[in-house]
């Protein structure tokens, strides 16, 4: 591979990198193919590609340009002070969906959940003054009663027969399900004439039960058609009419995506993503719908690369994880929250869940030598540390009363009775545990070099761990200036995940996400929903938990629906990718006959995959993409130019666009 | 168009012979179809998040359960009783005619010895298949096909499936095990005219691929779709009267009864089902476990029912990864506790019966004081299985370390 200015670009990266510049300078000597492909360092190019393919969600359209005409060093120094890049386009991407700047409690107060919507039907809660927000516990309440009482209402009954499978239905009752279905279809028509705004009030008019049996009817193309020039705004007043929990997780789901897809602040998102991973909380167990969005940001994100330390206290002490592991429940059988019942037993007692995991998942590793005395122990410290009206949204609170009293010793070391300040202590303890800098960084080292990474690297990493005090920025500084980062072996070695292809190839393609339904549909298609892994363990980082027959097949459905713009609220302009020049994008056959078809497939080629896909993915697609069925091109129809997505949706589909 | 393997069989081998158009794959099944073990079935549920063995096979003869469990225990009116000591929790009702047919047995007090009460370890040790070693790179329900496979001519394609959208450790390994998530979505592009070229292309593009890794999965994912799509398993509708719960797991049944009717040669499927980690409100007799119970005992009923003559050569074996604590813990739930309850549902079961010696319930009884004891190690009974139901003559390479104390004859 040549580069257009091989002196600058060298220069730049000895400057960038002294420890690693005498590889590059070798490599450069040696040229052409001194040694073969698979020991030779990477280039310049190929150094900036595995930056970004380990740092990043994948690299856009003119990345690789972009680190190298920073340096690599600058790049990396950049992404390690996050607060300092300016990411104003996501910020605007961002700014309608308001939950994700809410508390939990304000969550709960505007999206309210059943209990609350009982409280207020019982005149135990005041109904809210704001008339939106009236409608929006009127329609809920109406939801609640409907439930009790769904059978006599016949629309009720025409929403419920809607819902059934056709095949269960009765012929008479399948007649009057396609009545139901055509008025409801007529009604949308004439709600189509009206502007969105004033469609919206209308719907939101609507009576509560009538507006259910509407949506039913209405499906796919014509849902679509109704909200598909509203707001963002208007959206969710809509669905949280129906369902104002699901406006909650879909906000987190698209703030998720649009972050790993937008930001500039890549390294950031990476490691949000991985440490929420690794202090995993599972979206659906209860409370956890309203606490998640504020866990991610005001613990997750905001530690991600600051002090270990911290991280583990922050989500010791986090709603949403005293939720999860079922902390906040768990009482001291001696504590005088206890209390006795008439044999003297306690009617409360211990919770191990959090107390296991936490050494387990979060710090030690289980092999890090503790034991289920251990687990017990740290059960005990732990009583007390528990939650003020969670389904409220309340926050931690450390409540003396539900405290187990006396010492606990926890892997050998005695923690005599200190209320709240013996969790801390026994949480700074795990956090400095050698065990703890040995498991953490081997899951960093997984994450960014090798599903098996060298353990030479681990140690050099775990070192540094314990010697800044569990500092996040310099473990993976310690990372990324160890030669092992930088190795051959490692270039494009890691599967990506679901998550990652589908996030890189957004990225790759430029594409303009408005909705990210179909992404997180495509994400429970492929066994890892977004916020959906239920065990505490998280989510798999290696390939082996990716790579089979059935998850191969929806990544491939994946990539062309995405090239052909098929995926709704995704837009990408592949023609548009075609024209960009890069560097890279010059192979022999071009120069040789001028074929402007092949021109486009190979931009597009190095526009998707900055290195370029290889020869044998080329080869195929230059045979195939004339194939009537791929390029919608008929026998007689006159010569017209390439179908740019369709291509697009083969690369994206190729080995190559599968790793990073 | 839809070849089946049976239809080649009824034709003879005269005509796999004059038939050299046909793909290899479809051929190869044809003949495999005559070998012996072939036609039996083995199907491995997972239990995942440790089901509370102990109130699902309730040991209502055992005064120590009721105090241990003040407030979840089920009492005696309300199990459904099988022997005396032992009732079912009645939200497994739905295979109570399987028990009274004696094709439904039962191993109490059974499971992994190894001590660990981590999730994450104890399932990773029973789909290994060897408890304490963490360094087994493969599961053992792939070793079992892997070692049958040696013999056999049957193309791999769904000897060994999976149903749900990523390979469970246990089917990891050498032996080219398929994971579905669902039957209609498998394919590229299906159900549209583009899928034969798109098709094509793919699989040209993983075929001349150096990525050794993609590359095996796409051969084995392309014969696949193309034996799926000969097969055309939609066409096999639960049998009258058969309702499968709705849910995943009620799905995952659903399509894997489908897969063996379209005579696809499934050997060995697996699916799990999760949710039973319930240290918080679990419920005695009615609430979470029971719910949870009606999926798991509604969709095996089901499953075993719309198998139809299948089922003469079917077996079910379920596992989880612990039991929980005999006593219920300060929030009227369980913690993670040791030994577990294991059903067998399958034709040649010799059920009716509930397998295992009962460590008992009293406190010396216990586990470490806490949790029941394990009586029966599930590589047993596991091993039983894969002999005779996969035709292996030597289980016990499965199950390295392992000293088998004999068979519990499940089977007849």
């Amino acid at each position: 591979m040549t580069c257009k200015k091989p002196l600058i670009f060298a220069l730049a990266l000895a400057l960038a990198l002294p420890a690693t510049n005498a590889l590059a300078a070798s490599h450069k000597d040696k040229k052409p193919k001194a040694p073969p492909a698979a020991q030779q360092p990477m280039d310049e190019r190929e150094r900036a590609e595995h930056l970004l393919n380990r740092l990043t969600f994948g690299a856009r359209p003119g990345d690789v340009d972009r680190v190298l005409s920073l340096g690599v060093d600058q790049w990396i120094a950049q992404q390690m002070r996050p607060e300092k890049i300016d990411d104003h386009a996501l910020d605007a991407r961002l700014d309608p969906y308001r939950t994700l700047r809410m508390s939990a409690a304000e969550m709960v107060r505007n999206f309210p959940p059943d209990q609350v919507l009982k409280a207020v039907a019982d005149g135990k809660l005041p109904m809210p003054k704001d008339a939106q927000l009236k409608a929006v516990y009127t329609s809920g309440i109406a939801r609640l009663n409907q439930k009790k009482e769904a059978k006599n209402a016949r629309l009720a009954e025409n929403a419920d027969l809607l819902g059934t499978n056709p095949d269960d239905l009765t012929a008479e009752k399948r007649e009057q399900r396609q009545a139901a279905r055509e008025h409801a279809r007529s009604r949308a028509l004439d709600l189509l004439e009206q502007p969105a705004a004033q469609r919206v009030q209308t719907l939101a008019a609507m009576d509560p039960d009538e507006r259910r049996g509407f949506w039913r009817a209405v499906t796919g193309d014509d849902r679509e058609r109704l909200t598909s020039d509203m707001t963002p705004e208007q959206k969710e007043l809509l669905l949280s009419l129906e369902n104002p929990v699901g406006v909650v997780n879909n906000e987190l789901m698209q703030g998720k995506l649009l972050r790993a897809t937008y930001s500039e602040r890549q390294l950031l998102e990476v490691m949000t993503d991985f440490w929420f991973n690794h202090f995993n909380i599972y979206l659906g167990k209860g409370a956890d719908r309203y606490l998640v969005t504020s866990y991610e940001r005001d613990v997750i994100r905001a530690n991600a690369l600051g002090k270990f330390r911290d991280l583990l206290m922050a989500t010791a002490k986090s709603p949403a994880m005293l939720w999860y592991l079922d902390n906040w429940q768990s009482v001291g059988p001696d504590s005088k929250a206890a209390g006795r019942n008439k044999n003297g037993k306690p009617n409360q007692g211990l919770n191990e869940n959090y107390a296991r995991e936490v050494m387990e998942l979060h710090t030690l590793g289980v092999n890090g030598g503790y034991t289920q005395s251990d687990v017990t122990e740290l059960a005990r410290v732990l009583t007390g540390w528990t939650l003020e009206e969670p389904r409220d949204g309340g926050g931690f609170i450390f409540r003396e009363a539900r405290h187990e009293p006396g010492d606990k010793v926890v892997l050998g070391r005695v923690f005599h009775e200190n209320g709240q300040r013996e969790g801390e202590a026994a949480l700074e303890m795990l956090a400095a545990h050698p065990a703890t800098a040995h498991f953490i960084c081997t899951k960093l080292a997984q994450r960014f070099v090798s599903d098996a990474p060298p353990e030479a690297l681990v140690e050099r990493m775990a070192y540094t761990f314990q010697t800044s005090d569990g500092d996040i920025r310099q473990v993976l500084t310690t990372m990324l200036r160890s030669p092992e980062f930088w190795q051959r072996r490692y270039f494009r070695a890691k599967v990506k995940t679901p998550l990652e292809f589908m996030v890189s190839a957004l990225r790759a393609t430029n594409a303009d996400v408005t909705k990210v339904q179909p992404i997180s549909d495509a994400l429970n298609r492929l066994g890892m929903p977004l916020y959906g892994a239920q065990p505490p363990t998280g989510y798999s980082m290696k390939a082996e938990s990716w790579v089979n027959s059935g998850a191969l097949l929806n990544r491939l459905n994946f990539a062309l629906a995405l090239g052909n713009g098929r995926l709704g609220g995704i837009k990408l302009d592949a023609a548009k990718l075609a024209e960009a020049k890069t560097v890279d994008a010059k192979p022999p056959a071009m120069a040789a006959k001028p074929d402007p078809d092949l021109d486009v497939q190979t931009r597009l080629e190095f526009a998707l995959v900055p290195g370029g896909v290889s020869p044998q993915t080329h080869q195929t697609i230059a045979q195939q993409r004339n194939d009537p069925a791929i390029s919608g091109r008929k026998l007689d129809d006159p010569p017209r130019p390439i179908n740019a997505g369709a291509v697009a949706g083969l690369i994206l589909g190729s080995p190559e666009f599968q790793r990073r | 168009m839809a070849i089946t393997r049976r239809i080649f069989l009824k034709n003879g081998a005269m005509t796999v012979v004059g038939m050299a158009a046909i793909p290899s794959f479809l051929a190869q099944a044809a003949m495999a179809a005559t070998g012996s073990a072939t036609n039996k079935r083995l199907v491995v549920i997972f239990q995942r998040g440790a089901a509370d063995g102990l109130n699902i096979v309730v040991p209502h003869g055992e005064p120590n359960y009721y105090t241990m469990r003040p407030t979840i225990a089920i009492q005696k009116k309300d199990v459904l009783d099988l022997d005396g000591f032992f009732g079912l929790h009645h939200g497994m009702a739905a295979l109570r005619p399987a028990w009274d047919a004696k094709h439904l047995a039962i191993i109490h007090a059974a499971g992994s010895p190894d001590e660990t009460r981590s999730h994450f370890d104890a399932q990773d040790y029973m789909e290994s298949g060897t408890p304490g070693v963490k360094s087994t790179e493969d599961g053992w329900l792939n070793r079992a096909l892997s070692a049958t496979s040696a013999e056999s001519s049957v193309p791999p394609a769904f000897r060994g499936v999976a149903l749900g959208t990523s390979l469970p450790r246990m089917l990891s390994g050498s032996f080219p095990a398929v994971a579905l998530g669902s039957l209609n979505d498998f394919g590229v592009a299906p159900r549209t005219p583009q899928s034969q070229p798109l098709t094509n292309t793919f699989e040209s593009m993983y075929a001349q691929s150096v990525d050794a890794v993609l590359h095996g999965t796409a051969r084995e994912t392309f014969d696949a779709v193309k034996m799926l799509k000969s097969a055309d398993p939609a066409k096999y509708k639960p049998a009258a009267g058969v309702n499968y719960p709705k849910g995943r797991f009620g799905d995952a049944m659903r399509q894997t009864a489908q897969l063996m009717k379209a005579n696809l040669g499934v050997q060995v499927a697996f699916t799990d089902i999760g949710g039973w980690d319930h240290h918080v409100n679990e419920g005695a007799s009615e609430g979470q476990l029971n719910n949870l119970l009606k999926e798991f005992s509604g969709s095996l009923a089901a499953f075993w029912q719309d198998l139809g003559p299948l089922a003469d050569d079917t077996v079910v074996v379920t596992m989880s990864e612990f039991g929980r604590t005999a006593r219920e813990n300060g929030t009227r739930g369980t913690d993670h506790g040791h030994a577990n309850v294991m059903f067998v549902l399958g034709g040649p079961v010799r059920g009716g019966k509930v397998y295992g010696r009962w460590p008992g319930l009293a406190p010396e009884q216990l586990y470490q004081q806490r949790d029941l004891a394990l009586t029966t190690d599930f590589r047993t009974v596991m091993s039983e299985m894969v002999a005779r139901q996969l035709g292996n003559p030597h289980p016990e390479h499965l199950f390295p370390g392992f000293r088998n104390p004999g068979s519990l004859k499940l089977l007849g």
